[in-house]
């Protein structure tokens, strides 16, 4: 019974950790959400070097990187509702902190590939979207909490 | 280029430039006007640089003067915002409205009071927001050389930014920054149609009712195909209904994993090797639930 136990408790926990890759600790700020995935779809954290497979429901934090393979898609929800679809074969970063120098740090990155925004409640709302040429602002430019 | 354009764009680029929080001292024989271009990227910001020091004359060669951070960056940002938003507003009494809230955070900008320059810009900004409140849908899309396009498909334009100048993109219009140089003119989007044909939709049929099984995200999968473009480098696939997105792919088909029930509108149009967007197909489709599927096992137990 003494070993039943444990092995009990412990069966959820490793469940839960096949299905999404495990979230940085100490713990951040969620940053984004992935609330729809399509295909081959992978995460690495910023402070892993693994490509994990994402699920739905898999928080993304700062300096997260999200890959979607050729045919795939995934769609990201921010906390203030904007919803970003990702188109396939697509890299990109989350919140980067090391933004390129007199660059602004955006909400996501992208590296490569495509991503599709929708803000519904643009005067309430913002997003920036980082490319290696330029920086793309949609919505409010300050958003007061 | 307009004074107010390149107003905008001289704030702008000095907000980029702004250090953080600083101390700096006057070069000798460095004017007024020199060091505030030096500090604040702005021969004009002379007498808010005075404000934030609280001085009453150009200061002497020597002299320690504090340099505003963050929070001059923000004011400017969104006056940048709140300009842009007065430029593109139909005469009315909310632009009137937001041009007298602008006019107060420039001077309010002038006096160093970054603040509540930055509430009264981003005021002006919400109220013509607000008056024309329309949700804002764009796609940016990244070629391997860094290259990257933007399309504006409805709601209020974006901004782009690159090498320290803006560019307002409306809906409609789409723009393409080369790595390392500042944005072009955006183009309407139908300017390089003239080359490709539009893509000949293949399934679902025009106006069909399919009736599908759930899936993750309401009703699924659904299938788009079309036929290839010659000497499209890809496509982009467009759905309007209860659920809007946009999708690009390389492929002249899409599965959708799941749709929320309801009409929708397909538009396909086909990437140009110059990354233009070629003419559009447009179909309907109307997804309804399908039949529940009952599946009733055998019991051991009799």
């Amino acid at each position: 019974m003494a070993l039943c136990l444990p092995l009990f408790v412990c069966v959820p926990a490793c469940r839960r950790d096949a299905k999404a890759p495990p979230a940085p600790t100490p713990k951040q700020s969620v940053r984004a959400t992935l609330t729809q995935v399509s295909g081959s779809v992978s995460v690495k954290r910023a402070a892993g070097d693994e490509w994990q497979a994402a699920v739905s429901g898999t928080a993304l934090y700062d300096d997260d990187k999200l890959r979607t393979e050729r045919g795939s898609s995934a769609e990201l929800r921010f906390p203030s509702g904007t919803v970003v679809v990702v188109s396939e074969d697509t890299l990109l970063g989350i919140a980067e902190t090391r933004a390129a120098p007199g660059r602004p740090q955006a909400d996501v990155t992208v590296l490569r590939g495509a991503v599709d925004a929708t803000l519904d409640r643009p005067a309430n709302q913002s997003l920036t979207v980082g490319t290696p040429a330029a920086t793309v602002r949609a919505g409010r430019e300050i958003v007061f909490q | 280029m307009s004074p107010v354009l390149a107003a905008a764009f001289a704030l702008l680029a000095s907000a980029a430039t702004t250090p953080p929080a600083a101390e700096t001292v006057v070069r000798p024989g460095e004017s007024l006007a020199q060091l505030a271009a030096r500090t604040l990227g702005s021969e004009g910001a002379g007498p808010e640089l005075l404000a934030f020091n609280h001085l009453d004359g150009a200061p002497a060669a020597g002299t320690r003067v504090l340099v505003p951070g963050p929070e001059r960056a923000k004011a400017v940002a969104a006056i940048g915002s709140a300009r842009s938003a007065v430029g593109q507003a139909p005469t009315g009494s909310a632009r009137t409205e937001a041009e007298a809230r602008l006019a107060e955070a420039e001077s309010l900008l002038a006096r160093a009071r970054y603040a509540e320059a930055a509430a009264q810009a981003d005021g002006a900004w919400k109220l013509l927001a607000d008056a024309h409140e329309e949700r804002s849908h764009f796609a940016v899309a990244v070629e391997p050389d860094g290259r990257t396009h933007v399309a504006v498909k409805a709601g209020v334009p974006v901004r782009v930014e690159a090498q320290g100048r803006t560019r307002a993109v409306r809906a409609g219009e789409t723009l393409t920054v080369i790595r390392g140089e500042p944005p072009g003119t955006p183009q309407a989007e139908s300017q390089g149609s003239q080359k490709s044909e539009p893509p000949v939709l293949l399934s679902p049929e025009p106006g069909l009712k399919l009736a599908l099984e759930p899936a993750p995200g309401g009703l699924g999968p659904v299938r788009f195909a079309w036929k290839p473009v010659p000497d499209a480098t890809g496509y982009v696939l467009e759905l309007a209904g209860p659920r809007s997105q946009s999708i690009r792919t390389a492929q002249p088909v899409v599965t959708v994993p799941g749709l929320p029930a309801g009409k929708y509108r397909w538009t396909v149009r086909a990437v140009q090797g110059d990354g233009t967007l070629g003419p559009a197909s447009t179909r309907g489709v109307q997804l309804v639930p399908g039949r529940i599927k009952l599946e009733v096992k055998e019991t051991p137990w009799q």
